[in-house]
């Protein structure tokens, strides 16, 4: 029984010897949020683009609804794509941007139907009243919204996004954000979601995609991904996580931090150990405790809202981070310059390693 | 500081460059007014009178000077110039779309087309005529050989305009467009077309002027029937009378004119861009 | 339903269906007549006849002759001083358009001012220097009125040298806009640096805004050189016959039906051209600078 809508079948893309996409394979079912997680140059957007049929892969197959599409051009894969830079018309209004693939596409819809269903989409998105405007008479946030309407309206079953919410500011990202899960929920349609940012693949993903020079690298739910991360590169990814060098033999991990006991190891093509940030505890220079223990000096701290973060260097340039969260009492204030002992509790760290089995 | 020299010092020099550039045209338009018909083209200028202008619309009485015959020859000028514009404008969009992507011989191909407007046009023009009344046997005519021979020139230049506009073109609107189900060639006419709008129009002015004027092509390859460049270098060879600099007067004034509705269709071009897609929208 | 056509095949095609036009155009107008002047170079010419048995008499003409090795010889040495005065009279006015004028609305005018003469006629522009250089012409009767003269200059006119004058004032244009283009794309910060190390204009001139401007001199020179060589025009209303270019034995010959005389010095044009672009272009990748 094939229940996914979307598949994804080895697919490799090149760029003359850049491998932008090596051997993909994914599966997404409907009405899912799925978020792609990866650094610049990670091939996301190569994905994208790919599913789209703005680029022919060199190997591997695209389904889509029970059919291959691979060789499918994009004008009839019926995929709606939300581009980073919005990429509106600039030489039409609101309503005509919202309403182009209606009426340019085979539709066949009158126009007034048309003009029906695209100020409904323009309703939707919250910009009713400004249909007569022309794109550049319109914030980034509305722009944002045009571009969504204008996918939307088309009724895809798939939407892809490239970063939809890269060039809007903090503020109106968060905004956006709820908005975008809302309107899923509401329209029922598959979310491919490309992000920079861990915090909104966290946020937003029904599933987390991490892709790494080219690679799908983990695939899970956002817990999954946040507490067993598949390699030192998820960790490293995800920013969540203080990461130590060292070695890891017979059941415990030596670093900079002495040696810990480790009850279990992720394989891995190199050893490292990662400790959540919210997982360090600060004692005082002085102290004495049987885990693992890290001098460090106290730099400065941020006030995040709901959490503090306190920055720690470890010699040699090595910031650690702590993040303490507010809800669990008042944060201890630590004084710049001075030295502390980090620790945590060796179970809860995760550790990788080429011993590991 | 040196610029405080120097830059005063280019500016006298630029305004006696400026001097240099038009000082020819001063004097042309001032023997434009020589007094008529006994007035030779030099100075000093007998009495002032527009007696030569009044000759080229035909309001003078016959006199021993001819009147320039150059009614038909700027007919088919114009006509030729139509012609070629939009000839190399079609040409010159299609070929500049097709270099976006890269392919093999791309290099090739662009410079078998700039080549058009580096081989001199006394060659172009030689050899058209060869092929034509030699090898093929055909008459040569400026609809013709002559119209061939101005689109391998204007085409170029249309190509290049055309290549600079699309390079800094933003694909992704195209995308965006067939993303929501439009197809290519719907996507070009309503979304590429109304974008690129402007760069056309300067391709086509392009490719208009250069052929209005173009010479050394239409001398051998036009046959029988003159253009007007060439009505005027048959001037050259007889006796040169004011109203050649009189029609020259005129012709430059013909072209400012051309320049300011180039002008201003350019600047309404994104308005009417909008507004014709508003009104489609709508019917 | 898999189609075998992929995405790939699909816009190869397209690319393919937009070039072709464009292709066959210039090869059938452009690239087929040059063949043919090489070809038709080595026809057999008769008095009042023209047949394609190969020979060589017509070349052999050309390189005997004085009056035709000498137009050769005359159209190297205008080519060669009109690209120096264009040069010359150009590169100041290039200086002060594309560095020193700070505000881009009067470059821009100053510009459009440039290009404004060719919205007249070449022909007439060529022809306006008749009565400027003349006995009785502008120049002549403002130098005698100033007192700098007491007898008209004779040489102005129908001289190699009115030739070169007209040649300069119609092509220096050429050479002004790709300069200004370069020096205005130079970084003002790279002047400033050098000015603050205490280096002299003459310093900064040499070593920083000519190297740099160096790609718009030869790009100028590429437009002037394809004007010159293949000129005629000009030399023929402004000389009164005494200059001789190739272009101008062209035109004769092809007068007088003369064509494989006019095939062999149309190869002989094409030679001269092709080597001087070829040069140019080893030192500048024209694609890249336009």
């Amino acid at each position: 029984m094939d229940t996914a809508v979307f598949r994804l079948d080895g697919v490799t893309k090149r760029y003359g010897d850049l491998v932008a996409l090596n051997n993909a394979t994914l599966e997404v079912g409907a009405n899912e949020y799925l978020s792609f997680l990866g650094p610049s140059g990670s091939g996301k957007t190569t994905l994208l683009r790919v599913i789209a049929g703005f680029e022919a892969p060199e190997a591997g197959r695209v389904h889509f609804e029970g059919r291959d599409i691979t060789n499918v051009p994009a004008h009839e894969r019926g995929i709606g794509f939300v581009f980073q830079n919005f990429a509106l018309f600039p030489h039409l209004t609101v309503i005509q941007n919202v309403g182009f693939g209606l009426t340019h596409g085979k539709s066949g819809l009158s126009s007034a139907e048309i003009e029906r269903r695209a100020v409904e989409m323009i309703d939707l998105v919250g910009l009713s009243g400004m249909e007569g405007r022309g794109v550049d008479q319109i914030s980034g946030g509305q722009r944002q919204r045009v571009a969504l309407a204008r996918t939307l309206a088309m009724r895809p079953k798939l939407v892809l996004l490239d970063e939809p919410l890269g060039a809007l500011d903090a503020n109106l990202r968060g905004r956006m954000r709820n908005e975008l899960r809302a309107i899923r929920e509401r329209l029922g349609v598959t979310f491919l979601h490309v992000t920079g940012s861990e915090t909104e693949a966290l946020a937003m993903g029904d599933r987390v995609v991490v892709l790494d020079r080219g690679t799908i690298i983990q695939t899970g739910t956002p817990g999954e991904i946040y507490d067993r991360p598949a390699s030192p590169d998820v960790a490293h990814f995800l920013n969540r996580f203080n990461l130590f060098d060292g070695s890891l033999s017979r059941g415990s991990f030596t670093g900079a931090f002495g040696t810990a006991a480790v009850p279990q190891a992720t394989r891995a093509n190199r050893d490292v150990y990662a400790v959540r940030y919210d997982r360090m505890k600060v004692l005082p220079a002085s102290a004495s405790t049987d885990g693992p223990k890290l001098r460090a000096t106290f730099i400065a701290s941020e006030y995040l809202g709901s959490s503090v973060m306190n920055f720690f260097d470890a010699g040699h340039g090595h910031l650690i981070e702590m993040e303490h969260h507010l809800s669990l009492g008042a944060p201890d204030t630590y004084e710049p310059r001075q030295d502390y002992l980090l620790t945590w509790n060796p179970e809860q760290a995760i550790v990788f390693g080429r011993e590991a089995g | 500081m040196e610029s405080r020299i120097i830059k005063p010092a280019l500016g006298v020099y630029v305004a006696l460059f400026v001097l240099f550039l038009y000082g020819p045209f001063v004097v042309l338009t001032i023997i434009s007014f020589q007094q008529g018909p006994d007035g030779g083209p030099q100075f000093p200028i007998i009495e002032w009178s527009t007696y030569w202008y009044r000759q080229i619309f035909g309001l003078t009485p016959p006199s021993r000077v001819a009147p320039l015959p150059f009614g038909e020859a700027l007919i088919r000028s114009l006509v030729l110039a139509l012609m070629t514009m939009v000839v190399s404008t079609v040409l010159g969009v299609m070929s500049a779309q097709a270099f976006r992507r890269n392919f093999k011989g791309s290099a090739v191909v662009f410079y078998l087309i700039v080549l058009g407007m580096m081989v001199p046009g006394v060659l172009t023009g030689l050899g058209t005529s060869l092929l034509a009344n030699n090898i093929i046997g055909i008459e040569r005519h400026w609809y013709t050989t002559a119209f061939a021979t101005h689109v391998a020139y204007t085409f170029p230049f249309a190509f290049l305009v055309m290549l600079a506009i699309l390079n800094r073109f933003d694909s992704s609107v195209e995308e965006a467009a067939w993303s929501l189900g439009v197809d290519p060639w719907t996507t070009f006419r309503k979304v590429t077309f109304p974008l690129i709008f402007p760069g056309v129009l300067s391709a086509m002015l392009f490719a208009f002027t250069l052929s209005l004027d173009e010479f050394p092509r239409t001398l051998f390859a036009s046959g029988r029937d003159q253009t007007l460049p060439l009505a005027i270098y048959g001037t050259f060879s007889v006796e040169i009378h004011p109203n050649i600099f009189a029609f020259g007067v005129l012709t430059t004034l013909f072209s400012f004119a051309l320049l300011s509705v180039y002008g201003i269709l350019m600047a309404m071009s994104v308005r009417r861009a909008k507004k014709m897609a508003m009104q489609e929208d709508i019917a | 339903m898999t189609s075998t056509v992929t995405i790939q095949d699909r816009q190869s095609k397209v690319t393919r269906w937009l070039l072709i036009p464009g292709i066959v155009w210039m090869s059938l107008f452009l690239v087929v007549p040059i063949a043919m002047i090489v070809y038709v170079s080595f026809w057999t010419q008769t008095t009042f006849n023209i047949s394609s048995d190969p020979t060589l008499a017509s070349w052999k003409q050309f390189f005997t002759s004085d009056t035709y090795t000498g137009s050769l010889w005359t159209t190297i040495r205008i080519w060669l001083i009109v690209l120096a005065t264009t040069f010359i009279v150009g590169y100041p006015t290039a200086l002060f358009v594309g560095l020193f004028v700070k505000s881009k609305t009067l470059s821009t005018v100053l510009l459009v001012i440039c290009v404004i003469p060719f919205w007249t006629s070449f022909l007439i522009r060529v022809l306006a220097w008749r009565p400027m250089l003349g006995k009785e012409g502008a120049i002549n009767i403002v130098l005698m009125k100033l007192g700098i003269i007491q007898q008209p200059i004779e040489v102005l006119l129908f001289t190699e040298l009115s030739v070169i004058i007209g040649m300069t004032q119609i092509y220096c244009v050429f050479m002004v806009g790709p300069i200004a283009f370069m020096l205005s794309r130079i970084d003002r910060n790279i002047i400033e640096a050098a000015r603050d190390l205490g280096a002299g204009f003459g310093r900064i001139f040499w070593k920083i805004i000519f190297p740099l401007s160096l790609p718009g001199v030869v790009v100028g020179a590429i437009f002037v050189s394809v004007m010159v060589l293949g000129e005629f025009a000009t030399s023929g209303a402004l000389s009164g016959r005494k200059v001789n270019l190739l272009g101008n034995i062209i035109v004769t010959q092809v007068g007088s039906l003369k064509w494989a005389m006019a095939s062999v010095v149309g190869v002989v044009l094409t030679v001269v051209m092709g080597i001087v672009i070829a040069g140019f272009l080893r030192i500048v990748d024209l694609k890249r600078e336009l």
